[in-house]
């Protein structure tokens, strides 16, 4: 019984060395942290990932915002280069983020002359009726190359995971941005906090490596 | 490395030491500045004050009208409704999840509190340990710093998605004192060691539908309190580890006589006598807008009642399961419009004149204004005993008719018809009830049914939960798709309040249920049950749906989702 009160009781101490070391580093972090601070700042627009990746796309159908049944193959392959995303209309904060930056890219792009085709998917499809897209992108000032759609709830879910963009729910899911320059051509996947700067260099880059 | 790490500490400590000594005096000023303002807060909010706080933190708007202001992610600009905290941090003011990101909950009890007297609350559902994420209390002047810089009262840079808000001193004010009242009292109906619910049941529903719900909810009620001694509800994952006030669940059963416009009242009279949390589950067979009108009044969560018209008025406080009848008189436009060359010429309703069939018929109407399906509408005899023969006068064996009648209408209608019809009855799956007796040989290759739920292996998979705890409790199958309604409801509430813990506020319940409605499997007779921020209605389709030739009913059409 003593011993096994000892054997306690050492755990005990030998757990309180480990947290005030553990403590320790964790304030030396953020001491450091502090320091570099300013050249943070300079960066804190830009917390995303970049992958190169190559996704097999479902052969399904999607609904465009102005009612049309269509290909999702056939309007991603149509030889323009593709800047991809996935929304939906009732969500509240990144998802507008996404369309805001989308918007503002969409911009640059048109003023750059060049040619391009936004794809906003719906992942609440069923909700996300063609008319409530048109309203979405009006209130986006979505231009001419810029196109949302909506599909059955099946068919959002297999385009999802094909871009491994699905994470179980609609409330999970994350701010991404996907781009090619062409049908066949592998995919650029951003993830994170991006600006439309960002955006438009990726996409700038993406070019001019092919 | 670790050289480098000790080096930058000493450094730092050495600095902070300095900054400490000069600042002693400042940081106690300060602290005694913020506690005169906490006594002065505490004491009675200013009420103007609040409600420019609200404006802000709702609307997004600022005192002087314009639209409040931030930056989002460094570059992002947002403004107004969309800049408003209420996007993110709700109107509970208890938080949310953004994606991958947990918005924790920001009212007074968890900004200004100590640690300890902190309450826990959980954001990320599918991180059952990522409760209230601990901090130091904030006093005015850092949370000051947060809305205006978005730099934590630890001194760390806050997430991206968190807007830096362009607002004075006194607006920054308003803000706090409107999220130091926010969601700061437990609702009423909730009890130290009770939680107090309604169900409601409106005059003319068969007694065997609202005996079994009744039954139904006790029983749910019942095993639900004798099991939460020793754990809270379901022991399904660590959540229900997670120290919380035991508390024990009452169901109060409202019954509402006599006209609708008498309800009000009575519901008044209920509800002084027995303050309740929120209305679970509920039946009606026709009129509901009593019930939802006196729910947004009193912000009673009501959540997802069998009705088959819910109420034509936007409502935060209703969700329901679908929006009933106008669905599927949506559904069955849709279907119409897509069939483009075999269209109909024209499609002629038959209804009761009840809320219900007018609603329905009114639906239909408008949906095919446009279209080349001229829409013709009968209303069916008060009295059965009136010739019901001439029901379908005039009509060919070309046309086209839609039934929005219950069971016994329409056997009385088959009985008298059931050689002479039209080529296509279509009947309302909601009206039905799943009663198909009235479908006789010579009909069944003319019925088609707007059936809002789901079918075949899936349906049985769905149901198979519900059907195995009602044998375990001795409750007869009467209605499958009500009794799996019900059985949703009782199997929501316990995880809705598994996941809010102790924080048993209206709104947050609202948003809970709004979140993860579209969370975990499916018990219910619906294919996909989904909500989302201002969604109401939580099922969107219906099937075309015939009989087989085992006389079971099966699809006859994908899952249609109206425009």
């Amino acid at each position: 019984m003593t011993y096994c009160y000892r054997k306690l009781y050492l755990s005990t101490q030998y757990m309180k060395i480990i947290f005030i070391i553990l403590g320790m580093l964790l304030m030396s972090q953020n001491l450091l942290a502090d320091i570099s601070s300013e050249e943070n700042k300079k960066v804190q627009a830009s917390q995303f990932t970049k992958v190169v990746a190559d996704y097999k796309l479902p052969e399904v159908n999607v609904v465009r915002q102005d009612g049309k049944k269509l290909s999702f193959l056939k309007e991603l392959n149509d030889g323009r280069p593709v800047i991809l995303n996935f929304v939906f209309i009732s969500c509240s904060a990144i998802c507008p983020m996404l369309s805001h930056i989308l918007s503002k890219v969409e911009t640059q792009l048109t003023k750059d002359g060049q040619k391009f085709h936004l794809i906003t998917i719906s992942i609440d499809p069923e909700n996300d009726t063609p008319s409530a897209l048109t309203v979405y992108a009006k209130k986006f000032d979505a231009g001419v190359n810029w196109d949302f759609y909506t599909s059955t709830r099946e068919a959002s879910l297999t385009i999802q995971k094909a871009f491994k963009a699905f994470r179980g729910d609609k409330m999970n899911h994350a701010s991404l941005i996907f781009l090619r320059p062409f049908a066949g051509k592998s995919w650029v996947r951003l993830e994170g906090f991006m600006s439309p700067d960002d955006v438009v260099a990726e996409y700038n880059a993406m070019l001019k490596t092919q | 490395m670790s050289s480098k790490i000790v080096d930058s500490l000493n450094i730092d400590l050495k600095s902070l030491d300095r900054k400490s000594k000069r600042g002693l005096f400042s940081v106690l000023l300060v602290t005694m500045i913020s506690l005169v303002g906490v006594e002065i807060s505490a004491a009675s909010p200013n009420p103007d004050e609040v409600e420019i706080g609200r404006k802000i933190y709702m609307e997004g708007v600022l005192p002087s009208g314009e639209l409040l202001k931030g930056v989002r992610q460094g570059a992002v600009q947002v403004e107004g409704a969309q800049a408003a905290c209420e996007t993110c941090h709700r109107r509970s003011g208890m938080g949310s999840l953004e994606g991958n990101f947990a918005v924790p909950p920001i009212t007074g009890r968890f900004l200004f509190a100590n640690e300890d007297d902190r309450p826990l609350a959980l954001v990320d559902t599918r991180q059952p340990k990522d409760i209230t994420r601990a901090h130091k209390p904030y006093a005015e002047s850092t949370l000051s710093k947060a809305i205006r810089e978005g730099v934590d009262v630890d001194g760390k840079d806050m997430n991206l998605l968190m807007p830096r808000y362009a607002l004075n001193d006194n607006e920054v004010k308003a803000v706090t004192t409107y999220l130091r009242q926010l969601s700061s009292e437990l609702a009423p109906g909730v009890g130290n060691d009770s939680l107090h619910f309604a169900t409601i049941i409106t005059q003319n529903v068969k007694p065997e539908k609202s005996d079994v719900m009744v039954k139904m909810l006790k029983a749910a009620f019942g095993q639900r309190n004798s099991s939460q001694q020793t754990y809270s509800g379901r022991m399904r994952m660590p959540l229900d580890l997670i120290p919380r006030q035991l508390r024990k669940w009452e169901l109060s059963v409202w019954e509402l006589k006599g006209e609708p416009e008498t309800w009000a009242e009575q519901l008044s009279e209920y509800y002084r006598r027995e303050p309740v949390f929120a209305v679970i589950s509920g039946v009606s067979n026709g009129i509901w807008s009593p019930v939802s009108k006196f729910c947004q009044q009193e912000k009673i969560p009501c959540l997802l009642p069998s009705v088959a018209l819910p109420p034509d008025e936007p409502s935060f406080y209703s969700l329901y399961y679908s929006k009933g009848v106008a669905l599927e008189a949506s559904v069955l436009a849709n279907h119409l419009r897509a069939k483009d060359k075999n269209k109909p010429r024209r499609i002629v309703q038959i209804y009761r004149d009840d809320e219900v069939g007018r609603g329905a018929v009114k639906v239909l109407s408008e949906a095919l204004k446009d279209s080349s399906v001229k829409v013709e509408n009968r209303i069916f005899p008060e009295k059965l005993s009136e010739n019901l023969k001439n029901i379908f006068k005039g009509l060919s064996s070309n046309d086209t008719v839609m039934l929005w009648l219950k069971p016994t209408d329409l056997v009385a209608v088959n009985k008298e018809n059931h050689k002479q019809f039209p080529r296509v009855i279509y009947v309302s799956g909601f009206l039905a009830e799943e009663d198909y007796g009235f479908v006789s040989k010579e009909w069944k290759e003319h019925v088609r049914v707007v059936y809002p739920y789901e079918l075949g292996e899936k349906r049985r998979k769905n149901i198979a939960g519900m059907q195995q705890w009602l044998k375990s409790w001795s409750i007869p199958l009467v209605d499958q798709v009500f009794q799996s309604e019900v059985f949703f409801d009782v199997l929501l509430l316990t995880d809705l309040s598994s996941q809010m813990i102790d924080n048993f506020y209206r709104d947050y319940i609202v948003e809970r249920a709004e979140d993860m409605l579209g969370i975990g499997s499916n018990f219910s007779a619906y294919p996909h049950l989904s909500l989302s921020r201002g969604q109401r209605f939580a099922s969107k389709g219906a099937y075309i749906g015939r009989f087989g030739s085992d006389g079971k009913l099966v699809a006859d059409s994908e899952w249609i989702v109206p425009e």
